[in-house]
């Protein structure tokens, strides 16, 4: 049985990523009908609910409610909606990007080569937080632009990790034979090179996942990203704020979920590294 | 007396859930200042045990019984601390991969200095006095400058000599070289073996060499044991092993080695491979009745005892007088076919590689400098060379996989200089190429049978069971069995991997194979069956080939006429035999002087290697 799942299946940091990131992906799905209250719902009168196990607790509201009234589950649940749009879509965008300059970059070599790192280098100049904020204020409130922000920034990741990988597979004498059968470049490029680098290409997703989840916490936290009308992490953090006294409890759930998803994603990607890089996995052989 | 003795040692590892036998009935006696040669292809069990003297065993592996004596002391049984003592002091070792052998990070100073300073060597000022006459020992001049260098700052031949130096700094009674030159040029080889031995009849050591090369044992050692899957095949004086052996293994693996000089004489190839660590438990008879032209029923009944064949000279086979009669076959070299009209030119090859570092300076360095040549319809020509000498650069420039910077290239009546896409598909029909290192040239994602198809693929039009049926055809040509075609190349063998590549030439029937080092890294019976399979397919294809190497009697084998190559230049050419029996270039010479000669009875002088140092990089 065990020898029938692929190696990265078998690790441990992969079983215990995935299964976090899954639970996150099927409560931004199925948010509707998980969440037992309507995320947006007031109710005045029953504001600073504590969660279920604590005095005076309501058992309408498992994680209690925040200064408005609204239920935190049902929040904590649609915002998984947020979170997970900007962790795909951003870092594939940020992917597609980076990962094709570095093709380019690491294949062809000389001048373009060259070039790409030059832009990579000046990118990576720019401390990141202040860039997207810088971007933010430029483009405009909204998670389209949250989403661009982190695309903008972010894509250089891709970029300089992979490069040196590409360069490595296309110094192999089997990209020189594939030149001499007569492959185009555009066929070495997707049917020798990159199935050899897809292992770290995936593992870089999953990492870069991670990092979008933050960032947009961040955003939205000071109030870049969505509006007040979709619930977000990051939001409830920043109206949770105001009321730490009166309601640590509200604090804590949006900051705990926000650190399990970013530790999700970061143990899936380790692991895939730990499973799938050849180098790491020949040295432990040895 | 004897300075290490093995009484019976047996080696076991546990392996795929059960324990496997790797070193079997090991027994030899090693006299102070006297040097044994071990000789046996990759998984004879040679290296093993340079490792269980070391006692540095891979996991898994241990000593199942037997004695190892050394000095008086049994290695095996000795407390860790008093092992690690001897270790380095009193037995010292010589390593394959001399970059390995060394810390990147720090200095050689450094390094001589802590193992001085291991070795109780006095104070500091002492130490650095002492580093510099070790370097003088084995004649690296410099040796001021050398401390302050870093190990990738010298080439492999210095750092083997550091290491030598540095095993020899103790005075140690004992020392282990494994395959010591395997990594080196030739030339180099020669001279670092000549230090050894120098060294070693100097201080009178005794010497474990370990080698896959029976010639240089035989020229070098005082005894040889050949071992096979991990137990003797026979142990003995050298010469009497070289030029009378008594086991059918010893015999075939000096006939599966082409010489350098004498009458040009056929290969034998053994069959097949020798048994893996999991095939030699279920093997109940002699280990090589699989592989042996001489096997009988008898000899798959019972593990072969020891024989005496004269004193002190004995093998493990039970019919020895049968061995002398084991001959090649007749490779018929007249049915070859005649060389034609010119179907390759090259004229006036360059290629300078620049370099810059930072802004300024820029370095420019001629790996090809005016090189001529033709190559004519169905011959074989060899260029040889060490490396550094251009002779990869030239196959890369005739595939079209380089650029030259001048000169003409003439392929079949056309001028494919320019490069253009009308000239590479020109060139891609008619020349194709087999690399050296059959791991790298094969895509470890895709499947044997679509890797030799891979030009049909490149072409388009066929269907996958088109390509299946002509991987298979092919494969079948280059003696693989079909079913390969759906296995992975890290499923096959070194050999097998590289008849794959040449197999992915032959797809679009090309008339011009360009073979770079194909053999090297090779075992001399797996080198054999491929310069077989070469032959036999240009009886077959009347192709023609440009074949690369480093190694002479190779090329002498296989080539009708041959290029010497040195810096980038063609210092020599003509036919093969004229060459090798009168060479007129003294860096030939060199070159031939280097290779221990095929009788152990001739004196061999390396010193005939004495070669000004090339200067490889010009500043412009
Ligand atoms: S014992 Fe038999 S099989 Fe083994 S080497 Fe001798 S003849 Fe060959």
């Amino acid at each position: 049985m065990r020898n029938i799942l692929p190696p990265w299946l078998r690790s441990a940091r992969v079983i215990i990523g995935l299964s976090i990131i899954a639970v996150i992906a099927l409560c931004a799905v199925f948010a509707p009908l998980l969440a037992p209250h309507d995320p947006n719902e007031q109710n005045l009168l029953t504001t600073f609910l504590p969660p279920v196990w604590a005095q005076g607790a309501d058992s309408a509201y498992l994680l209690g409610t925040d200064s408005l009234g609204r239920d935190v589950l049902s929040r904590l649940i649609y915002g998984a909606r947020v979170a997970m749009m900007v962790a795909v879509i951003a870092s594939f965008g940020a992917m597609v990007i980076g990962a094709t300059l570095a093709y380019l970059a690491g294949y062809f070599g000389g001048r373009i080569d060259s070039l790409i790192g030059r832009a990579v280098d000046v990118w990576m100049s720019f401390p990141p937080v202040i860039m997207s904020l810088i971007l933010m204020v430029g483009l405009g409130v909204g998670l389209r632009n949250v989403i661009l922000a982190i695309v903008i920034v972010d894509w250089t990741r891709f970029c300089r990790v992979l490069r040196s990988e590409v360069l490595v597979v296309a110094s192999k004498d089997y990209i020189a034979a594939a030149r001499l059968v007569g492959f185009s470049h555009w066929r070495i490029i997707t049917r020798e090179i990159i199935p050899a680098s897809l292992p770290l290409l995936i593992t870089l997703v999953s990492l870069e996942m991670g990092i979008a989840v933050i960032v947009e916490a961040v955003l939205s936290f000071v109030g870049l990203s969505v509006s007040s009308q979709t619930p977000a992490w990051g939001q409830m953090i920043a109206d949770a704020r105001q009321y730490i006294y009166d309601s640590p409890w509200n604090l804590l759930f949006p900051a705990l979920t926000i650190f399990f998803a970013v530790f999700g994603f970061n143990m899936l990607g380790d692991g895939l590294r730990r499973t799938l890089d050849v180098r790491l996995t020949a040295v432990q052989r040895v | 007396m004897d300075m290490l003795i093995a009484r019976d040692v047996s080696v076991t590892a546990s392996f795929d859930g059960g324990i496997v036998p790797v070193i079997q009935e090991l027994s030899f006696s090693l006299p102070a200042g006297r040097i044994l040669g071990l000789v046996g292809e990759s998984g004879a069990g040679k290296s093993m045990i340079g490792r269980t003297i070391a006692q540095l065993l891979p996991p898994g592996f241990s000593v199942a019984s037997g004695e190892l004596m050394f000095d008086g002391q049994d290695l095996i049984r000795l407390p860790a601390e008093t092992r690690r003592e001897l270790l380095g002091r009193d037995i010292a070792f010589v390593p394959q991969e001399p970059l390995s052998g060394l810390n990147p990070v720090l200095t050689i100073g450094r390094q001589i200095d802590e193992h001085l300073g291991r070795l109780n060597f006095g104070h500091a000022r002492l130490r650095r006095e002492r580093a510099l006459d070790m370097l003088n020992a084995v004649h690296l001049s410099h040796g001021a400058d050398l401390l302050d260098k870093y190990p990738h700052q010298l080439s492999g031949g210095m750092c083997q000599r550091v290491l030598i130096a540095m095993a020899f700094a103790s005075k140690p009674k004992l020392l282990v070289a494994d395959e010591p030159t395997t990594a080196l040029d030739v030339t180099i080889q020669a001279r670092i073996v000549e230090l050894i031995a120098e060294l070693q009849s100097r201080e009178k050591t005794a010497v474990v060499f370990i080698t896959h090369d029976l010639r240089l044992a035989a020229q070098i050692c005082d005894n040889i044991m050949v071992l096979y899957a991990g137990r003797p095949a026979e142990v003995g004086p050298a010469r009497d092993i070289f030029s009378n052996p008594a086991h059918p293994y010893t015999r075939c693996l000096q006939l599966s080695n082409p010489t350098v000089s004498g009458p040009r004489r056929d290969l034998y190839a053994l069959p097949e491979r020798m048994p893996g660590l999991s095939a030699i438990k279920g093997i109940v008879g002699c280990l090589f009745a699989a592989r042996c032209p001489n096997v009988i029923e008898a000899c798959t009944k019972a593990l072969p005892p020891f024989i005496d064949i004269e004193p002190g000279h004995v093998a493990t086979c039970i019919r020895p007088e049968a061995t002398k009669a084991i001959a090649p076959p007749g490779l018929q070299r007249a049915e070859l076919p005649q060389a034609g009209q010119p179907l390759l030119e090259a004229k006036g090859l360059t290629k300078i590689f620049k370099s810059s570092h930072g802004f300024f300076r820029r370095t420019a360095f001629a790996a090809v400098k005016d090189v001529s040549f033709t190559l004519n319809e169905g011959e074989f020509v060899g260029i040889v060379g060490e490396s550094g000498s251009g002779k990869s650069t030239v196959a890369r420039l005739l595939c079209g996989l380089e650029k030259s910077g001048e000169g003409a290239i003439v392929i079949a009546d056309r001028d494919v200089t320019d490069g253009g896409a009308v000239s590479r598909q020109h060139q891609r029909t008619h020349v194709q190429m087999v690399f050296q290192d059959p791991q790298s040239a094969l895509n470890p994602r895709r499947r044997v049978g679509s890797i030799v198809t891979q030009a049909m693929e490149a072409a388009g039009g066929s269907t996958s069971a088109e390509r299946l049926s002509r991987a298979e055809a092919l494969l079948s040509e280059i003696g693989l069995p079909p079913e390969a075609a759906l296995r992975f190349p890290a499923q096959l063998s070194g050999g097998q991997r590289q008849r794959v590549s040449i197999a992915r030439a032959l797809c679009v029937a090309p008339n011009i194979l360009i073979a770079d080092e194909i053999v090297s890294g090779l075992d001399v019976s797996v080198q054999a069956q491929l310069l077989n399979l070469l032959m036999a397919l240009r009886r077959r294809r009347s192709f023609s080939m440009l074949f690369i190497s480093h190694d002479l009697s190779v090329v002498r084998y296989l080539c009708d006429r041959v290029l010497v190559m040195r810096l980038g230049e063609v210092v020599e050419s003509g036919p093969t035999e004229q060459v090798f029996a009168s060479p007129s270039h003294a860096y030939t010479r060199a070159l031939l002087a280097a290779v221990p000669p095929d009788d152990p009875t001739v004196i061999w002088n390396p010193r005939g290697a004495e070669v000004a140092a090339p200067v490889l990089t010009a500043t412009l």
